[in-house]
């Protein structure tokens, strides 16, 4: 960003009206004909904001082109994801140009929505909380997901102006168990989070934190800079529980532990810790307690509840007190069930026991989700929003009829017609649908706001776009509520003050330099308020703790086949479903697209008798869903595993009737306890005699001993003894780089081609990849790649350049590896040579370039690519409007019957040549990185000129690791790949 | 054929165009519609987008390519038939060469059409030709394709002038059997053939020179075609034997088609004393023979995929066999080389229904040999992850249809209203006999 | 031929009654101008001495100009723009030469025909001179030349193996 951002930014309002909701923009690639004083016709202006996909709150800048935002990149300054953006991440700018985006409030008079102008809403809502207001206090409740500070606070004024208490924070994934063990043992509902990247031992018994888990792109990075290789060989993570989610797939070794017995495995290692050793910084009184409450955990008692072997117990106990800094993961977002309590507990217990000043907990830095109710208190509320006296529901950012699990005092809610119902929402969604009054609000990209990520990081939101409707910002319309006795002319104003009050900003140059930094951060020399040195206290309610974990000690019945809901890396919680990136871009695990499926194993398959794509019915508490089964030897025996977030019954067009929701599956457990349980008993699971394909995108899990993704054991030797003897056979083939260095006259019919200053390539290293696809979000972002739907995935005509392929690890059977495949840009590409027109053609800094205009879709480049990355158009690409107004303006949206693939984002490399040029330089080494390697949250990709030998990808393609995918068919590939490290555990 | 006279054969071949019936017409009007639907379903491809085809990653290439390389095969053997046959001297040629020559040029002329029908972007087919234009852009003469582009409609014109040039002294010899419209318009065609020694002695050179062209010909153009597939770096694809196993196979999908087209042919115009029993068994031999080529082609393929150890290769041919495709391997392996070897026995050879059944068995075979070659190599080639599989849809269907349709369509106006059986030629073959 | 010279046209049935007929026709002095044939024949054209054909030659310089404008048409469209495709060089001469080969072989029967229809002296008008349609039937017919004194002789003396079709008049 530039100095003059500050400028641009308070320029927005202007851009805004420049181009509202009207332009027919679309049609051009330029939206405005001439340009607001702050933008260059053809430069991208950057606005730093922040991301509300998810709680974590990862730091942004938004990329604008002519007015409006074309791509999202993390912010390499936000402390939390440095520069880095998940799959969700990326496709929050999808949001945007949501194609069933809200324009104007709806209003429904006897069960049908109007349409009614923005004054005429607020009108109605004044009065509608006027009225309540007199008749008495709290007639009036507010559900929100979670805010920033400000905004919560405007909240609570503006309600306690109407006599109503202040708003309900809800989030689905909660956390609750991990809030309360922390209670429990720090006396603090808290979330401190993890230095896991200090850690050399990682015991993870369920957290899914490469997916959704507290805050996904932090624990990616901090987890790969604690598992990639580096000197001195790397950490060692062992994943036990009942799915073999993304990250437990990442692991060294995943144990399978029957669902719902996690925490008995938990107090199992607990006790044989305290048989093994003696903990003198532990109270004598508590480890007296400690160890009665453990007692029952045998290893025995442990083994038959769990399946969790003697030996398996025995090896993570050891490894435990081998390592320097271990630590002990919890439960994940969705809890089995009130278990998780304990299970959390202990692990917190396991964390302090062996490091008593629990050195990988961060308590200044504490994530933002621990500000929200819990699962118990959502039900409270809901259970007196139905008792009490109310006339006035309000909800913000939450879609509680589709994400709370237990539905029945919320329906009864919606259902009560005496409460009147606005829903603060841009789109049609189920609680939408439900509500009296539905009111569009801005979205984060339009709005100015604040939200603090973690205590001590408050991360800015600002306009990065005009507007595209005439919605408010949600701040504005309670500020108009609050009516003329407001001190503030907009929610920008009060936003300002709070800054400059609370968030330690002190001049316009401290504002300035927030905004353009993207918030308040500690690096930043302004000190957050250090929190008291936290330490576990033993007191009663610990006590009482250990004894409920004693009590618990008894066999867990687990009769027939189980159901157990788990958080989708792609879907979050359901919010983003009808991002059509986040449905079409399959799921790096199961490889399907557009489709929830029931996990199963292949043994339990055959024991009830299903077959790999049978449609199932699955009854619990008189609720349905019917999904195809998808055989996974990842999931325990008797249990049916089934991510969050798709079967919307409305939303939008990507979202309905994509699925199934299995929260509507758990009202059979919930309410009893304080926390959802996501394991249940259904009570049938029977055939529907239907089964169809499955939107999958891959061919086969094996690599049939091919030489595609390779991994070696720890222990470097054999990879040196691999490359001693080279051949010229797929295994023994050498590295040959692709350009005049890997010519060899023994191997090669023509003489190499000189490069012309550069030779473009990539390194992909597989011991970083962890397959959580936001590369291939990034791709589809950055090249205005076409969404095709499930039928065409079904029929194999996914246009994805980028894909994530997931194979079984040639040398452990049992555990997955991932691939990010892409064009390799051959120095000797087939693709080329077979074209009759000359459409695929070297460049002279080695780029396989694809020409669209030339190119008449005779498909033989793509029948000739060993590697099959080549996406041919079959139909013309749709971008229902205003989708349209996402394209990349500088990468041409391709025609029906034209063959396209990935450029290495050609457009990024052309830039930094014109930079170069004007500054009279050549490219430096890491100026130019492709949208995958931008956001590649473990920075698996690197990218750069193999003729500079100082490169990084000069480097890297000297390690011992390296190797390129077939390398044996001498094409020569720019993609070079860095084998897999993996522990032989 | 000792009663056969010059006359006699005058007689019988111009009997042949007479005025054609209802029945006739029906047929004709048949086809017709088939064509119309063929055309129907390309129009609705080029409207929609390739899409409408089954094709997909990774199957690039379907029907229309199996169509293209199938009908270019049946087009070989004419030209086996007319050139290679005469200069063998082989005398069982002459009855069967104007068929087989016209069965040629129209088979090109379809084949032809299927690469246009596969294009992505049919209406910049003009790229792939090498004409100026103010930016200089070219074809690239690297690519396998345009060898096609040259080959095949080298190999068109060839044929057709070929055809042609055969056809001048029996349109002479109609011209002076006929009256009025009919006499002037094959005055026309003609050229004024009038017979003259010192004409006969340059057409017969003339024609020799024509065979000699066509045989290298004819034998570089399924060459040609072969290496669309063999300049590939798809197992299953990527092999040397790929030209002479193609070569046969157009040969023996050919003769195949010859046999298809004769039979009804001389049933229903009475041809039994011009193509005699004895000309379809030679034919008949032929088929074992070719068909024996391919079947070598099979086994060759198989055991190098094993020689080479290559376990990519190795397991796309065991796939081959046993995978998705397995039905339509077997089809093809049954059809062209087995079924064939039943003309090892006489009574085989001699009946008509048989060669008839038979032929068509091959016909069929050939066509899933190249369904099997095309489709089978790339649905499970490098990348276990990017395999996948692909079936035709209605579209590709009733495109393929409609090519049959215009075959079978131009074939019949042919025999109505031109000799199918060269005149001059079997008069030839019966004076050298006596 | 002299100005009192008589042409007479007489259909044979065979070849060998053509052949006798003309060496008769011969000894007496007079000349067979053409024979026309249903099919060719290698004895009747040397027994009226026509020399080797000459078409070969078209075919030839066809095929050699084929080669080259073939070879030279993709070498030279290549260097328009040199561009490298699967690292091979700008000039492949194996490629190169499988289009060369078509060109040889379209251009050399372009010669061909060109060189027929020269000898051929074809398209023909007025072929109907002197033409019997019975030539494109079974019959041979021979055109003889006999001063005007002899017509009537040379009748007869075709009249023995053959019909003779027509003696025209004497030329003025």
């Amino acid at each position: 960003m530039d100095r003059r951002t500050f400028l641009k930014t308070a320029s927005l309002s202007s851009i805004a009206f420049a181009w509202g909701c009207g332009t027919d923009s679309d049609r051009k690639i330029f939206s405005r004909v001439t340009a607001s004083d702050d933008s260059v016709t053809g430069e991208a202006l950057w606005y730093a904001a922040t991301c509300m996909e998810c709680p974590a709150g990862c730091g942004i800048i938004a990329k604008n082109r002519e007015g409006r935002v074309v791509k999202l990149e993390g912010n390499p300054r936000h402390p939390v994801n440095r520069g880095k953006l998940c799959i969700r991440g990326q496709a929050a700018l999808q949001g945007v140009y949501d194609p069933d985006r809200l324009t104007a409030p709806l209003l429904k008079t006897n069960g049908t929505f109007k349409e009614i102008s923005f004054t005429k809403a607020l009108e109605i809502l004044k009065q509608k909380a006027q009225t309540p207001s007199e008749r008495g206090r709290d007639r009036i409740r507010m559900l929100t997901g979670l805010t920033g500070k400000p905004l919560s606070d405007m909240f609570t004024e503006t309600l306690a102006g109407f006599g109503s208490d202040r708003a309900a924070v809800f989030e689905p994934f909660s956390y609750d168990s991990l809030k309360a063990a922390h209670q429990a043992v720090f006396k603090k509902r808290m979330l401190p989070s993890f230095h896991m990247e200090n850690a050399d031992f990682l015991l993870n018994f369920g957290a899914d934190f490469l997916e959704t888990w507290l805050s996904p792109v932090e624990y990616a990075g901090k987890f790969k800079s604690m598992h990639a290789v580096r000197e001195g060989g790397k950490g060692l993570y062992i994943h036990a529980g009942p799915f073999m989610s993304l990250t437990a797939a990442n692991a060294d070794k995943f144990l399978p532990v029957r669902a719902g017995t996690e925490y008995i495995a938990a107090w199992g290692i607990l006790h044989r810790l305290l048989d093994n050793k003696s903990y003198n910084h532990l109270p004598e009184s508590f480890a007296r307690d400690l160890k009665t409450a453990a007692s029952g955990y045998t290893p025995s008692f442990v083994e038959e509840n769990t399946g969790l072997s003697q030996s398996a117990q025995e090896m993570l106990t050891e490894k435990l007190l081998a390592a320097r800094n271990p630590l002990v993961l919890g439960s994940a977002s969705t809890t089995p069930d009130d278990t998780a309590f304990l299970l959390d507990t202990a692990a917190a217990l396991i964390n302090w026991i062996l490091d008593e000043n629990l050195s990988l907990y961060d308590f200044e830095n504490r994530h933002a989700v621990e500000n929200t109710m819990s699962t118990g208190e959502t039900a409270q509320f809901f259970r007196k929003a139905g008792t009490d006296p109310l006339d006035l529901f309000l909800i913000y950012n939450s879609n509680p009829l589709y994400s709370i699990a237990y539905i029945d005092p919320v329906e009864r809610l919606f259902q009560n017609d005496a409460v009147f119902k606005v829903c603060f929402s841009s789109f049609m969604d189920e609680t939408a649908r439900n509500s009296d009054l539905v009111f569009p609000v801005r979205l984060p990209l339009e709005t100015w706001d604040l939200y603090e990520s973690k205590t001590g990081i408050s991360s800015i939101l600002q306009p990065a776009m005009g507007k595209l409707t005439h919605a408010p910002a949600i701040g504005d319309v309670f500020l108009e509520l609050q009516g003329e006795d407001s001190r503030f002319d907009s929610y920008r104003d009060y936003l300002l003050e709070h800054l400059y009050a609370g968030a330690g900003i002190k001049s316009q140059k401290d504002l300035l330099g927030a905004i353009q930094r993207g918030g308040v951060f500690e690096q930043d020399g302004i000190e957050a308020k250090k929190t008291e040195q936290v330490k576990p206290v033993f007191d009663k309610k610990l006590s009482a703790v250990l004894k409920k974990a004693a009590k618990a000690c008894k066999p867990r019945e687990s009769k027939g086949i189980r159901f157990l809901a788990v958080p989708s890396l792609r879907h979050f919680d359901g919010r983003g479903a009808n991002k059509s990136w986040l449905s079409e871009i399959p799921d790096p695990v199961t490889s399907i697209a557009w489709e929830s499926v029931l996990m199963v194993h292949p043994a339990t398959l055959e024991e009830y008798g299903f077959e790999p794509g049978d449609l199932l019915e699955i009854d619990a508490g008189g609720r349905a869903i019917r999904a195809p089964v998808y055989d996974y030897p990842g999931v325990v025996q008797d249990l049916i595993v089934m991510q969050t977030g798709l079967g919307h019954t409305d939303y939008g067009r990507y979202a309905r009737e994509f699925g199934e929701n299995p929260l509507t599956l758990l009202k059979a457990g919930a309410g009893k306890g304080e926390f959802t349980s996501y394991l249940i008993s259904p009570d049938r699971v029977r055939k529907t005699g239907k089964a169809g394909k499955q939107p999958g995108t891959d061919g086969s899990r094996s690599q049939h001993n091919r030489k595609i993704a390779l991994s070696m054991k720890g222990d470097r030797a054999q990879d040196h003894a691999h490359a001693e003897k080279p051949g010229l056979d797929m295994e023994r083939f050498p590295l040959t780089l692709p350009y005049e260095a890997g010519y060899d006259e023994k191997r090669d019919v023509y003489p190499p081609h000189e490069h012309d200053g550069y030779r473009w390539g990539m390194i992909v290293d597989l011991d970083r990849c962890v397959g959580c696809s936001a590369c291939a979000a990034a791709c589809y972002a950055e090249n205005n790649l076409a969404v095709v739907g499930k039928e065409q995935i079904i029929k194999g005509r996914e246009m994805a350049w980028l894909r994530i392929e997931r194979y079984r690890d040639r040398n452990f059977d049992e555990r997955l590896i991932f691939l990010p495949m892409m064009c390799q840009h051959c120095e000797n590409a087939p693709c080329e040579s077979v074209c009759p027109v000359y459409a695929p053609h070297h460049s002279k800094e080695g780029l396989n370039n694809q020409i669209y205009n030339r190119c008449i879709g005779t498909r033989f480049c793509a029948q000739n690519c060993p590697y099959k990355v080549r996406r041919f158009n079959w139909f013309e690409g749709e971008w229902p409007k205003p989708l349209n107004l996402q394209l990349n303006p500088d990468v041409t949206a391709r025609t029906k019957g034209v063959m396209e693939k990935c450029s290495f984002c050609i457009q990024r490399i052309k830039q930094a040549h014109n930079r170069a040029k004007n500054e009279n330089r050549q490219i430096r080494d890491g100026e130019i990185s492709p949208a995958c390697v931008q956001t590649c949250p473990t920075g698996a990709l690197v990218f750069g000129n193999f003729l500079d030998p100082k490169s990084a990808v000069s480097r890297l393609a000297r390690s011992s690791r390296a190797y390129q995918v077939l390398g044996y068919l001498n094409t020569k590939p720019a993609v070079i790949y860095l084998k897999k490290v993996v522990h032989d555990v | 054929m000792q009663e056969l006279t010059f006359e006699k054969i005058n007689t019988t071949v111009l009997d042949t165009l007479s005025r054609p019936g209802k029945r006739y017409w029906t047929v004709i009007a048949l086809l017709f519609c088939g064509v119309v639907l063929g055309a129907a379903c390309w129009a609705y491809q080029i409207f929609e987008g390739v899409g409408v085809a089954g094709m997909n990653t990774p199957v690039h290439w379907g029907t229309y390519l199996i169509n293209f390389v199938f009908w270019v095969g049946i087009a070989h053997s004419g030209t086996l038939i007319s050139a290679i046959l005469f200069l063998m001297r082989a005398g069982w040629r002459n009855p069967i060469a104007r068929a087989a020559e016209t069965m040629t040029v129209f088979a090109v002329c379809i084949a032809g059409l299927f690469p246009f029908i596969h294009l992505g972007r049919v209406w910049l087919v003009f790229y792939m030709l090498p004409v100026p234009n103010q930016r200089t852009l070219w074809p690239n003469f690297q690519s396998p394709l345009i060898f096609d582009v040259v080959a095949i409609s080298t190999y068109l014109t060839v044929s057709s002038l070929f055809w042609y040039t055969g056809l001048v002294p029996d349109f002479a010899i109609i011209r002076d059997r006929s009256v009025g419209v009919r006499k002037k318009i094959f005055r026309v065609l003609s050229l004024g053939w009038s017979g003259k020694s010192g004409q006969w002695l340059h057409y017969t050179r003339g024609y020799l020179l024509f065979a000699g062209l066509a045989t290298p010909l004819v034998i570089s153009v399924h060459s040609v075609v072969s290496w669309d597939f063999a300049l590939g770096v798809t197992p299953g694809w990527h092999t040397t034997i790929f030209a002479p196993y193609f070569v046969a196979g157009a040969i023996h999908s050919g003769l195949a088609m010859v046999l298809t087209l004769c039979i009804p042919l001389r049933k229903i115009f009475g041809y039994e004393r011009i193509i005699t029993v004895h000309v379809l068994e030679s034919i008949a031999k032929t088929i074992v023979f070719t068909g024996l080529i391919v079947g070598f082609a099979y086994g060759t393929e198989v055991f190098i995929a094993w020689y080479s150890q290559n376990i990519i290769e190795m397991e796309s041919f065991r796939w081959r066999a046993f995978g998705a495709y397995a039905p339509e391997y077997w089809i093809m392996v049954i059809c062209n080389s087995v079924i064939p070897l039943l003309f090892l026995f006489r009574k085989f050879r001699t009946k008509i229904v048989w060669l008839f059944v038979i032929s068509v068995f091959v016909n069929i075979g050939m066509w899933f040999e190249r369904f099997v070659i095309i489709v089978g190599s790339v649905a499970h080639d490098f990348l276990p992850n990017a395999w996948g599989h692909y079936r035709p849809t209605l579209v590709e269907g009733g495109i393929m249809l409609g090519a049959f349709c215009l075959f079978f369509f131009l074939f019949l106006l042919f025999v109505k209203h031109l000799p199918s059986v060269s005149m001059t030629e079997m008069k030839e073959h019966i004076q050298h006999t006596e | 031929m002299n100005t009192h010279a008589t042409t007479i046209t007489a259909l044979f049935k065979s070849e060998e009654d053509t052949l006798a007929a003309i060496r008769e026709i011969r000894e007496h002095g007079w000349q067979v101008t053409e024979v026309r044939s249903p099919v060719p024949a290698e004895r009747i054209a040397e027994a009226l001495g026509r020399g080797k054909s000459r078409v070969g030659w078209f075919t030839f310089a066809g095929g050699v100009i084929g080669f080259f404008s073939g070879f030279s048409l993709a070498a030279f469209t290549a260097t328009r723009w040199d561009l490298i495709v699967s690292g091979k060089p700008v000039l492949s001469w194996i490629p190169f030469f499988i289009i060369a080969f078509e060109f040889t072989i379209l251009f050399a029967v372009f010669g061909n025909v060109l060189g027929l229809l020269t000898q051929l002296g074809l398209p023909e008008k007025d072929y109907e001179t002197n033409y019997h349609e019975e030539c494109s039937g079974d019959m041979y017919g021979i055109e003889a030349v006999a001063d005007q004194s002899e017509a009537e002789r040379l009748k007869e003396v075709v009249g023995r193996t053959g019909t003779v079709k027509r003696a025209d008049r004497m030329d003025e």
